[in-house]
């Protein structure tokens, strides 16, 4: 049995879908019940430690967005309803960075090059190494941080800065080339590519990509029939509606979280 | 036979580099051998194995003249991608080189790129996995595996793409004595029974002089290949059986310990009666550090379980046992960086302090340099404890005050090695622990590297060193302890505790029996 046990197919109609609906809506009751989602999706697959960190880093960056979003209002007036359309529309940025980092701690970067059809393995794998440097250098960050304590130098301030941050580039760009050497070395892009042991598109994977598909389609489905309110008013400030079928889609995308978990 | 590899008139210098890595290189390996690199830190072997597929210089730049030629292809005109079929390399860092997540796909992936046809890659990957007793580690992530593990699923990932020939940077030097033996075992089987050519650098001779059948001595970039007898004999390098053989002027000079025992028969001496292991027994010095009742984690995996441990003023202790056991994570425990899940640890009375209690050089030891030369790198250290002292007795200690303007980056990976173990040793905190202090270290080095760790010792402080190197703990321990499972399993003199075990016995023990642990020794008990 693989280690992760669904499709990366499916985890991309997942990404792509989730995103969609956060981009569609800025109404905070699905955004924020899209956090909610992303977090129990990213519970119930994540595999190790690194995962984790990589999750937190979005996370972090999520909220910041958020943050830095509703502070661009104390460029101008300031009022009651711009600061809300302001948070609003960093909560919907943010949740689009939630849903990333889920799925860049449930997926494994290198095993969606080896799915890329072959005039895009060269693109593709230049996205998965941009897509790897993230995790890789948070695991550095902390790594450099306890070797520098272990010698008495504690990260604190601008003074300490080069401490962590020139073993951390350092050994990142040495690290880079290792593997561009390994790849050429090991005969990437020397010609015919075979695949070893291609992924069972299975019925977790099936319905993860089905109701993901479902859910983004209701969402487009309000946006153009225009039977459900998906920007609520911020000019007077109203209540944001909740419509039942849309709270529906939206909690279907929490599948993954109860299917195809992988063993531990 | 046929030059599996061959190098004429090479001579190679880096980018920067203001001599050349390689001078003026002939050199011959015929196909099935099995060949081994030695010589000094710093003197070209990683250089001349990373040209034997290309990447130097087709990856690296610098001035290349000459021409090397793997399997008859000229590595100038061909890239390293287009030798994949014939030449796998396994860097000093595996751990680097991983492309996939997981093990078995990391396994596929050079025949992936061959266009191995699946069912073939299938067979093959299994039959690998088992060759290497990776079987169990199969799904599992790369980036959670011990260094040991990391090196052998980079080594079964070289060989399961099927290449004539296998170059390997230090393939032992993170694995313990039976992996490291395992490894040796696999490699010589690929020789003797698929007629495969095997060159590899490695320092740690007593785990590779008895297996290989060519050597090449390396001395600042000149190359000599001969047989390993002549060679490591001509470089007044060796395993400790060697070096015995040296100082009593044994002719031939054994390289094995079965040769060392032969040698040893066949003088007129008395055989050695066991040494006496209780010449320790004055009493321990005050306690510098303690463990009670210990056990740490990582995530929901627990690697020290409940263990009680002192360290006295005096001693040096060796931690051992196999990959994974928890040695560094007791090492990380001590130096108050990884905090216990249960139980408490102690230096000097209170919560250990990192960098001023404890000093702890990490086995990644890259990981802490940060300035533009070796001299800055320690005086970091030095200012961080408010002080604006002189660098230059540390690197002395350690014996690299040569490279005290040298940029770290451009030394050999022993040379950082010990860079980095002269900034932490710069804490000058009474408790020095090092986590695997001889990778990539020649014997010259080491024996420096020795004398310093006991000198602190002797200076009424401790070290603690966790190593997979029999012959250091032989060499520098007073007390020797082994893990297992992240439990104490054995505790006492080295004499005792190496001597009792098939897996860590040093090589005098294995010729002269119990007790003899360095050839010092047992030289001076026989003449």
């Amino acid at each position: 049995m693989d280690r992760r046990a669904v499709h990366p197919m499916a985890w991309i109609v997942w990404a792509t879908s989730a995103g969609f609906v956060a981009f569609v809506t800025t109404d905070p009751v699905y955004l924020l019940l899209l956090w909610a989602v992303s977090w129990f999706v990213y519970a119930g697959h994540r595999v190790d430690a690194e995962h984790a960190r990589s999750f937190r880093l979005f996370l972090t960056g999520a909220v910041v967005a958020v943050a830095l979003r509703t502070a661009l209002v104390f460029f101008g007036t300031v009022s009651a309803a711009n600061t809300t359309f302001s948070f609003l529309e960093g909560l919907r940025l943010g949740t689009i960075l939630v849903i990333f980092g889920t799925f860049n701690a449930v997926t494994d970067p290198f095993g969606l090059v080896r799915m890329a059809p072959r005039h895009f393995h060269e693109p593709a794998l230049a996205a998965a190494l941009a897509l790897s440097i993230a995790p890789r250098t948070v695991a550095g960050v902390g790594r450099v941080r306890d070797a520098q304590r272990m010698r008495g130098i504690t990260i604190h301030g601008a003074r300490a800065l080069p401490a962590l941050a020139v073993p951390v580039l350092e050994r990142g760009m040495e690290e880079a080339h290792t593997l561009a050497e390994s790849m050429d070395a090991r005969g990437h892009g020397a010609g015919r590519r075979s695949r070893y042991r291609p992924q069972p598109w299975t019925g977790a994977a099936l319905l993860i990509a089905v109701t993901a598909i479902g859910a983004a389609a209701t969402f487009l489905a309000a946006s153009v029939g225009g039977w459900a309110i998906l920007h609520p008013q911020t000019s007077p400030i109203v209540w944001p509606e909740a419509h039942p079928l849309l709270l529906a889609a939206v909690g279907s995308l929490a599948a993954p979280g109860l299917v195809g978990r992988p063993e531990r | 036979m046929s030059d599996a590899l061959r190098f004429d008139g090479v001579t190679y210098t880096y980018p920067e580099g203001a001599r050349p890595a390689i001078e003026d290189v002939d050199l011959a390996i015929d196909e099935g051998s099995f060949a081994l690199a030695v010589g000094p830190t710093g003197s070209g072997k990683s250089t001349l194995l990373r040209a034997a597929n290309g990447l130097v210089p087709q990856f690296t730049g610098g001035t290349f003249t000459g021409r090397v030629s793997v399997d008859g292809r000229d590595t100038l005109a061909h890239a390293p991608r287009r030798l994949a079929d014939v030449v796998a390399f396994v860097p000093q860092d595996p751990g680097a080189s991983f492309v996939l997540d997981r093990v078995e796909d990391e396994l596929a992936y050079g025949m992936e790129n061959l266009g191995v046809h699946p069912v073939h890659m299938r067979r093959r990957v299994e039959e690998t996995l088992d060759l290497l007793d990776l079987a169990g580690l199969r799904d599992r992530s790369v980036r959670t595996l011990s260094g040991g593990e990391r090196q052998r699923v980079a080594i079964a990932a070289a060989l399961a793409a099927g290449p004539r020939i296998l170059v390997l940077d230090e393939p032992t030097s993170q694995l313990d004595p039976q992996g490291a033996e395992d490894v040796m075992a696999a490699l010589q089987r690929l020789v003797h029974d698929h007629g495969m050519t095997v060159l590899l650098a490695e320092h740690r001779l007593e785990r590779v002089a008895g297996w290989v059948d060519v050597a090449i001595g390396f001395d600042h970039g000149r190359v000599r290949s001969g047989t390993p007898a002549d060679v490591i004999g001509h470089l007044g390098a060796g395993p400790p059986v060697t070096r015995l053989g040296r100082i009593l002027g044994w002719d031939p000079l054994p390289l094995t310990v079965r040769a060392a025992r032969a040698a040893a028969a066949a003088g007129s001496r008395p055989a050695l009666p066991p040494r006496d292991v209780a010449r320790n027994d004055d009493g321990h010095g005050p306690v510098v550090a303690e463990v009670r009742a210990v056990s740490a984690s990582y995530a929901e995996t627990t690697v020290v379980r409940d263990l009680d441990l002192d360290v006295h003023e005096g001693e040096v202790l060796a931690v051992m046992g196999r990959n994974g056991a928890g040695k560094s994570t007791l090492l990380r425990v001590l130096a108050g960086i990884h905090e216990p899940s249960e139980g408490q640890v102690r230096v000097l009375g209170s919560k250990p302090r990192p960098g001023v209690d404890v000093g702890l050089c990490p086995q990644e030891a890259d990981e802490l340099l940060f300035n533009d030369s070796v001299e800055h790198e320690v005086r970091a250290t030095l200012v961080a404890r408010g002080e604006a002292g002189d660098a230059g007795p540390w690197l002395a200690a350690l014996g690299i005050a040569g490279l005290a303007a040298r940029h770290p980056r451009d030394l050999s990976a022993g040379q950082r090695l010990l860079v980095a173990t002269a900034a932490v040793a710069a804490t000058d905190a009474p408790l020095l622990a090092l986590d695997e202090p001889t990778r990539g270290l020649d014997p010259a080095s080491k024996e420096r590297l020795i004398g310093f760790i006991r000198a602190h010792a002797i200076a009424g402080r401790a070290a603690v060193v966790a190593t997979h190197d029999v012959e250091l703990a032989a060499a520098v321990a007073t007390r020797v302890v082994i893990l297992a499972g992240g439990e104490l399993i054995a505790d006492g003199e080295p004499g005792s505790v190496l001597g009792d075990s098939r897996v860590f016995a040093p090589q005098m023990t294995r010729v002269f029996g119990p007790g003899w642990l360095t050839p010092e020794q047992v030289a001076e008990a026989l003449t």
